[in-house]
């Protein structure tokens, strides 16, 4: 077999995967960085204005009114998320009788679809004829409608949707991790007279660390990433509450999509924003990474 | 000291010793209260699980009226005909075509090209080996948001595919890099010998690829591939942008949402809630025949 038709058949069989990555993955990262530094509307003429995005930036209240709204969103999802799956993980570990079922029941949120899910969320947390409040002013749980998605609640409800798909996945990941700690650890604990709380902070914690320490990392970037749950069920409103990075970033290139105008189509801005989005995530998940290095070390 | 601490022990042991009848009834009594606690908690937590699943099974189901006032729990007569209504009037047979067609196309597209690329990077060494595979890493992590769709839009247009579902497609078939890294994984597990043997009996590095390593590689292609086609059927912003100016593209997720604006006088809040059971079931069924797989899967993804 000469040189030749290795590299022939490499190029080949690699050419696809290439292409593809080469022009949808690395080229428009390459726009941003250069069309944040240029102001573009979409059509006619482009125009370098240096840094001046950025500058609009800082001074741009309802991006970093959005900024806020994220990091309520995100830690909103994270408090209710990460306990209760580890909680749900620790319960369905053992060896309790129909574990595979509740575990399926559980997980079951991550195969249906963020977007028709959220339009479920917003149909029935809809505040006069919602079946949420119906059914809560049934059980007399309620006095009247309540405003599930009115300005004071909408961003505790798309935190609870959120959340509502996410739990499972968390869920199984612990079990993972959980499952990858030695039996006979716990059985010798178990014979010098360790109880389970015992078991659960001295060898469950511990031994959890490095996997959890990863699992509460793709937590972190997935909560502070999604925003297609709440376009759906709130577009951001009302009047901006649940407006969030990721969102306010969609409005400024598709405005059309949600109750913009195309007036408000501003390509070079958007990229700017998308980088300063990024490196803010990116800024979040490196100060995570070395605020819990501690939970990489196992005793 | 050694002494002390054995002088000290002796009296808690004996205290544990006298107490130890009543002390297995009290651990009895919490093994069972704590258990019963354990599964109150979980029965909640999954039935609040279910609930929206379940008000949208039921919802579909209902009159629109009906389902406004709050009437009832259960619906009085089983409107079975919502979903015709659905299938029909609010052309959910397009979206449902359109969401199995990007699904379909992408997953196969998808397992193709990472296979291929696993294929070479697992079994040869060349130039930039390490250099591409950071490349796929990378695309995994660096996240601008719906930013890099504008370029990618772009791209379409000047290749003539922004006004069809294979722009969504190809699009979808860029992001492999997760399938790359799940099929090489199964490749450690397939044998070298097999292929060289067949090389020797004079099968090419491509032949040996589709007629020897495909089959070997079906299950790892089964997992990876229920990955993508999750991903394709509940993908919602990259069909949205691609359809704007084209309502007959519109994939389930898509239709369904635009529905939201209902442009007729009244929200048929039944017919969405059809809608939504015709694009959430295919999942479900396809879940409740590989949940296994589903979930292995998934956790597979912190164990390596």
């Amino acid at each position: 077999m000469t040189r030749w038709t290795r590299l022939w058949e490499n190029s080949l069989l690699l050419f696809p995967s290439i292409a593809l990555t080469l022009a949808l993955g690395i080229y428009p990262l390459l726009w941003v960085l250069r069309y944040m530094f240029y102001d573009y509307p979409g059509y006619g003429q482009e125009m370098f204005v240096g840094l001046d995005n950025f500058r609009r930036l800082l001074r741009d209240s309802a991006f970093w009114a959005s900024v806020r709204n994220t990091f309520v969103f995100a830690g909103g999802k994270l408090l209710i998320t990460i306990p209760l799956s580890l909680i749900l993980a620790v319960m369905l570990n053992g060896k309790l009788r129909g574990r595979h079922f509740m575990r399926a029941v559980f997980f079951m949120p991550t195969v249906i679809s963020t977007a028709v899910i959220s339009v479920v969320f917003y149909l029935i947390f809809n505040s006069y004829n919602g079946m949420v409040n119906q059914l809560l002013m049934k059980l007399g749980l309620l006095g009247g409608p309540f405003e599930w998605l009115g300005p004071d609640h909408a961003m505790m409800t798309v935190v609870i949707a959120a959340a509502w798909g996410a739990v499972g996945n968390y869920m199984l990941l612990f079990i993972a991790g959980l499952q990858s700690i030695p039996q006979d650890l716990y059985e010798s604990a178990s014979i010098d007279g360790a109880g389970p709380a015992q078991r659960f902070w001295r060898i469950t914690v511990p031994m959890l660390g490095p996997v959890m320490q990863i699992i509460i990392m793709l937590a972190i970037i997935a909560s502070f990433k999604g925003y297609e749950s709440i376009m759906v069920m709130t577009e951001g409103g009302p009047i901006g509450r649940t407006d969030v990075m990721y969102l306010y970033l969609y409005k400024l290139l598709f405005p059309l999509a949600t109750s913009g105008t195309p007036a408000d189509q501003q390509f070079g801005y958007g990229s700017a924003v998308g980088f300063a989005t990024a490196l803010i995530v990116g800024a979040i998940t490196l100060l995570y990474y070395w605020l819990s290095r501690k939970m990489n070390k196992v005793y | 000291m050694t002494q002390q601490t054995a002088i000290l022990k002796k009296p808690s042991g004996a205290a544990q010793k006298q107490g130890a009848p009543a002390s297995v009834g009290a651990a009895r009594f919490f093994t069972i209260a704590g258990r019963a606690i354990m599964w109150i908690f979980l029965l909640v937590v999954g039935a609040l699980t279910l609930f929206p699943i379940l008000m949208t099974i039921v919802g579909s189901l209902m009159t629109n009226s009906e389902l406004m006032s709050g009437g009832n729990i259960l619906p009085k007569t089983w409107q079975f005909h919502n979903y015709a209504d659905a299938w029909q009037q609010s052309n959910f047979a397009r979206y449902t075509w359109n969401s199995l067609f990007i699904s379909i196309v992408s997953m196969v597209g998808t397992l193709l090209v990472a296979a291929a690329a696993a294929y070479v990077v697992d079994r040869r060494s060349f130039p930039g080996k390490s250099l591409y595979v950071g490349l796929q890493a990378s695309t995994m992590f660096i996240s601008m948001g719906a930013i890099v769709l504008r370029p990618q839009f772009d791209l379409m247009v000047a290749v003539g595919l922004n006004s069809s579902l294979w722009g969504v497609i190809l699009i979808l078939m860029s992001a492999h890099a997760s399938t790359f890294f799940i099929l090489l994984g199964f490749f450690k597990s397939i044998p070298r010998e097999l292929d060289e043997a067949a090389m020797i009996d004079g099968s090419g590095f491509i032949r040996s690829f589709y007629r020897i390593i495909l089959p070997l590689l079906a299950p790892g292609l089964g997992v990876s591939g229920l990955f993508a086609f999750r991903h394709a059927w509940n993908e919602y912003i990259l069909p949205l942008v691609f359809t704007m100016t084209d309502p007959k593209l519109q994939t389930l997720t898509v239709g369904l949402a635009n529905l939201r604006y209902g442009s007729s006088a009244a929200m048929q809040t039944n017919l969405m809630m059809a809608g939504a059971c015709l694009s959430i079931l295919p999942m479900l069924i396809v879940y409740a025949l590989a949940n296994k797989s589903f979930m292995q899967a998934t956790a597979g993804s912190v164990k390596g």
